[in-house]
């Protein structure tokens, strides 16, 4: 079978030479994203590697370093009129965009009035709900005006979708993005690649040290992991979790994974019955052991949470424990008229292994209470219009919030904005503690009033959250200085990529 | 002939136009709605109408059929939704790099197939014939995307020889090219391979059994000569009808192999498409698969006429 | 028409039959006594015990939510080979009965059916699943469907061409003479006879069907967790497969070794039947 062996030796050859190629270029870094780019629009971003594209090419108001403290980035500093309801913010001078327009005022203006703009579709619009009006003061200061005093509000605007937007390019932002990033967009192949190179005209540019960075899209997780083996690419962002203990054992890569906020959890219809009925809720919180559901989800990788204040914050409530009780949650389902249980449909989004695993052990731990549970596989795209706000139970997850309130009010207060699409809860007594932590600018007060929250959150169980979960980069060894960002962005200040020759 | 070959024709055309229609139905039952994959899950009723308004959702069905298909007709497949860029240079940049994946694959398919088919039909029940036997009931046995995934782990996770995923325009460098390619080309012609391979092997014992195959040995001609001269020709025949329905199931085989390889092709295109309920795109790669199908099938069915002439006046849908 | 004195007639049965269905009847067999066989179910989860390789306890180890792989892959044969055998059987049901009709008929009505199927088959088959599939949302049965679907014009093709080629012998010509009803002719008379080649063809469409079910599983739009579906198991696992191996090998196996027993009962029935293979089908 002449034919076949020279095949396989031209596959050797190539492979010998594709090698040599490949560390050719040394301050290149390829990183890995699994899923295609929708949009080159920051303020239409909708997920996580959109976020990191955005994070790369455009700058916002003020940023989020990796232990999660927000500096300034465009702005220089902030000013708050007494009643916390007039905001001023001054923007950092000789900042260009990458087409050479210099930015002024104009621009942010343009980028916000843009967000608010409902015909936009930009997921920041709900998170800037208490903005009344964006104005240009001069050429270099922009004041925010509120409609309820807000302490927090320059955290607020860390927000992925709140990148500064050229005022002169509102038609080109889809094709030809132009922002104030580290680095410039030079290329998209929908469903390979985005590429981009260092912007020289940064205002931080002596802290880039990388010439091009390629944003490689790979669905499959294994294929990502076998990539990143093989040297084909430099860092796998958001590695999965399962595949971490496998990924530590090479000893060309090294894995940066680090607690967040990120949280899964289980979505309960308050208004449908059998969730309408709080005892039933309760029994299932009551049966959902967390401490299992890390270790079967995530493979360890996170810690069991209340709500989406993660473990590490100081306002964690760490009176309340994670001890599941059968008996009582049997008492409480028998009370509620179902000794015998019920049939109940779980959905889960397809393609997100972690959550896909939770439902399948929720499966499982509910057997004990009589509830007979099947597992429904549902595309994420498709949550919506089937799913959000309409299913018993589903399984949903959300990104860190660097605003506790950011992270809980749209969540759980009755006028939430997100509350409406996906448990349909309302309780006084919770809307009472958000409304007050809201307008606290003492931080122990503050914290007190989100502990209180906690408990509430266990007494009427809106939703059970499961756990955040820990955050990981997955890189070759020859990525220096690089540390995983807890809200999941690229922050490639400072990082090389120094290969062997 | 020119009447058959008309005939033919037209239900090709007839056969896109049902498609695109199909194709306009199922995005209508499709659940899901293109606003809220543009606008994300929490978007505001009023954010969903604005969209919907914009992309004129809102008229009626008939209306949104009309409008693509006669700019459809004028050359213009639209803008897709979700990525706001044309959908033409979308497709066709999509199509050209699985061509190469589907052409290399073809050709090896072809190749290797005819060969382990006429080596193992000349020497049946040889160590050989036997090797390729259990080989090829292996290949068939296994799914396309196991073979794949097991192909990355070993030659690019473990011996980190190749890359696992992905594309380079041959303007990159044939080499690295190349090397991207070997993977899910490899993939590809395991999964095939098999099929021709085995019809070439029972086709050569036919023929190699026909009286002027034994004509020609007995005026005393060299084994080769009877082989390559007389044999192989004939026996080719019935092989290069299957090649061409091949090229059709390589389309499917694409699918999957662009999915596990992240080769940004048609495949994966579609499949998006499908996911987000991109109209304007899945209408295009639909319909550009389902035209290179159908003349795959005529280019087969020719074939096969030109085989046996008894088919000429009948259906020639027999197979 | 076979006699069955000339089937008693021939001497043994092929080898590829007497290996295929014995391999195939232990499969079926072992997972029906499954519950003998290990001491866990298909499902119940240990999360003392995940990823453990194959020792005494778990004789094929476990996956990662500690569910024992043996228990998994035996109760999974039943849902694959069960998908394959639905699929085929739907198409079967379907696909004969038209192509009967079609080849017997002729005409107007052969025509349409025939026009149909050409629109059908200018699909590709993954192609057509994934637009039946993508329009609902994903289950076992409806997979199976996808896939009955997709080789109904393949039998309708088979079938079609066997009774365009019976319906002018003597004996159809006797029948209608007789004056049998058109259900009589079709399934008494033509389908009897047409059974050999659709026989051997149906059963190498089972391990088809059943490949094909593994990929819709393996694309997400097949069957659903915690089902123990061969496909599904490896889609599962792919993320372990370094560090356990055995969660995907297990139903990999299982997998090739179904396929190629069914494929060797086809090819036994072949022989035994006396089938030409026919080019292209």
């Amino acid at each position: 079978m002449p034919g076949f062996f020279t095949v396989s030796r031209a596959c050797l050859i190539v492979a010998a030479l594709g090698g040599l190629i490949g560390s050719a270029a040394a301050a290149d870094l390829k990183v890995a994203l699994s899923t295609n780019l929708n949009t080159l629009d920051p303020a239409t971003a909708t997920f996580g590697e959109e976020y990191v594209y955005s994070g790369l090419v455009f700058s916002a108001l003020m940023g989020t370093d990796a232990d999660g403290k927000v500096y300034p980035d465009l702005a220089v500093s902030s000013q708050a009129s007494a009643d916390l309801k007039s905001w001023d913010f001054k923007l950092r001078p000789g900042v260009r965009f990458q087409h050479g327009k210099p930015l002024t005022s104009e621009d942010v203006v343009f980028t916000f009035r843009r967000i608010l703009e409902p015909g936009t579709g930009s997921g920041a619009r709900s998170d800037l709900g208490l903005v009344e009006s964006v104005e240009a003061v001069d050429d270099m200061t922009v004041r925010f005006k509120l409609s309820v005093p807000y302490a927090s509000f320059p955290e607020l605007l860390t927000g992925r979708h709140m990148r500064i937007l050229a005022s002169d390019r509102a038609d080109s932002i889809k094709t030809s993005p132009s922002g104030t990033g580290p680095f410039r967009f030079v290329k998209y192949t929908p469903g390979d690649s985005v590429e981009l190179e260092r912007n020289p005209d940064y205002y931080g540019a002596d802290r880039i040290k990388l010439d091009k960075v390629v944003l490689r899209i790979i669905p499959e997780a294994a294929s990502r992991v076998a990539a990143l083996r093989a040297g084909d690419i430099d860092m796998i962002w958001n590695a999965p979790l399962e595949t971490i203990p496998d990924l530590k054992r090479n000893p060309d890569v090294a894995v940066d994974a680090r607690p967040s906020g990120t949280w899964d959890g289980f979505v309960l219809n308050n208004t449908k019955p059998p969730f309408n009925d709080v005892r039933v809720r309760r029994a299932v919180y009551l049966t959902l052991d967390k401490r299992a559901l890390v270790q079967f989800a995530l493979d360890g990788q996170g810690e069991p949470t209340h709500s989406p204040i993660a473990p590490t914050d100081p306002a964690f409530n760490k009176a309340i424990g994670f001890q599941p009780n059968i008996a009582e949650a049997k008492r409480l389902m028998a009370e509620a008229g179902h000794p015998n249980g019920f049939k109940l449909d779980i959905t889960v989004p397809v393609g997100r292994p972690a959550r896909e695993r939770l439902g399948v052990v929720a499966q499982q731990l509910l057997r004990q209470i009589g509830i007979q549970v099947a597992v429904q596989r549902v595309p994420y795209n498709r949550y919506s219009t089937e799913i959000a706000g309409i299913a018993p139970m589903y399984v949903d997850g959300f990104f860190a919030r660097t605003v506790i309130d950011a992270a809980v009010y749209p969540w759980f207060h009755s006028k939430g904005a997100w509350n409406g699409r996906m448990w349909r809860y309302s309780s006084p007594r919770m809307d009472a503690v958000l409304d007050e932590a809201r307008r606290t600018p003492a931080v122990d007060k503050q914290r007190d009033l989100y502990r209180q929250y906690q408990q509430i959150m266990v007494d009427e169980v809106p939703g059970i959250i499961a756990y955040v979960s820990n955050v990981a980069t997955a890189y070759r060894t020859s990525v220096k200085n690089y540390r995983t960002n807890p809200f999941l962005w690229l922050d490639l200040a400072d990082v090389e990529n120094v290969k062997a020759p | 002939m020119a009447g058959y070959l008309t005939r033919r024709l037209g239900q090709i055309v007839f056969t896109i136009l049902a498609m695109s229609v199909v194709i306009f139905g199922i995005t209508q039952v499709l659940p899901g709605n293109v606003a809220y994959v543009i606008a994300g899950q929490f978007a505001t009723p009023d954010q969903i109408a604005a969209i919907e308004t914009r992309l004129g959702l809102n008229d009626p069905m008939w209306q949104q059929f009309l409008r693509w298909a006669g700019a459809a007709l004028q050359g213009d497949l639209g803008t897709s939704m979700v990525m706001s860029r044309p959908v033409g240079p979308l497709v066709a940049e999509a199509l050209g790099r699985s061509a190469q994946l589907a052409g290399v694959s073809f050709l090896l398919v072809a190749l290797i197939g005819v060969v382990v088919g006429v080596v193992s039909g000349v020497r049946a029940g040889g160590w050989f014939d036997r090797v390729a036997l259990v080989v090829t009931w292996l290949s068939v046995a296994m799914p396309q995307f196991f073979i794949a995934i097991v192909l990355v782990l070993l030659f690019s996770g473990h011996l980190g020889w190749l890359p696992a995923t992905g594309y380079t325009p041959i303007s990159g460098g044939v080499l690295n090219w190349l090397s991207h390619l070997i993977l899910p080309v490899a993939t590809l012609v395991v999964g095939l391979f098999a099929h021709v391979a085995s019809l070439q092997r029972a086709s050569m014992i036919e023929t190699l059994g026909a009286s002027y195959v034994r004509a020609a040995r007995a005026k005393g001609l060299s084994e080769r000569k009877v082989i390559t001269r007389h044999a192989l020709r004939n026996a080719l025949i019935p092989t290069v009808t299957v090649l061409t329905l091949d090229l059709g199931i390589l389309m499917g085989g694409i699918v999957v192999v662009e999915t596990v390889f992240s080769y940004p092709g048609l495949g994966r295109l579609m499949i998006t498409a499908v996911e987000q309920k991109d109209l304007p795109v899945l209408q295009a790669s639909v319909l550009t698969v389902t035209v290179i199908y159908a003349f795959a099938n005529l280019i087969a069915d020719l074939c096969y006429l030109a085989l046996d002439p008894r088919l000429r006046t009948g259906h020639a849908g027999v197979r | 028409m076979l006699a069955s004195a000339e089937l008693r007639a021939r001497p043994r049965l092929p080898l590829p039959l007497v290996i295929g269905s014995s391999l195939l009847l232990a499969i079926l067999m072992a997972s029906l006594a499954a519950p003998f066989i290990t001491a866990f179910d298909f499902d119940a989860m240990d999360v003392t015990a995940r990823m453990k390789a194959p020792d005494a306890v778990h004789l094929l180890g476990t996956d990662e939510f500690g569910r024992d792989v043996l228990s998994r892959t035996l109760h999974g044969a039943s849902t694959s080979i069960g998908l394959g055998v639905a699929a085929t059987a739907f198409a079967f049901a379907i696909g004969v009965p038209l192509g009967l009709l079609g080849g017997y008929m002729r005409g107007r009505l052969d025509d349409a059916i025939m026009r149909t199927v050409d629109i059908l088959v200018s699909i590709p088959p993954v192609m057509l699943g994934l637009l039946i599939l993508a329009s609902t949302s994903p289950g076992v049965w409806k997979a199976a469907l996808a896939v009955g679907i997709i080789y109904i014009p393949i039998l309708i093709r088979l079938s079609r061409s066997v009774a365009l080629s019976l319906a002018q012998e003597e004996f159809i010509l006797a029948a209608r003479t007789r004056g049998e009803g058109l259900g009589w002719i079709l399934f008494r008379e033509i389908l009897p006879n047409a059974l050999p080649p659709l026989v051997v063809e149906t059963s190498l469409r089972i391990s088809f069907a059943i490949l094909l079910g593994a990929v819709f599983s393996f694309l997400g739009l097949g069957t659903q967790p915690p089902s123990s579906d061969w496909g599904l198991m490896i889609a599962e696992a792919r993320p372990y497969l370094e560090q356990a191996p055995w969660i995907a090998l297990a139903p990999g196996v299982a997998l090739c070794v179904t396929v190629i027993s069914i494929n060797l009962v086809g090819e036994g029935l072949r022989q035994f039947l006396d089938v030409r293979s026919q080019p292209g089908a």
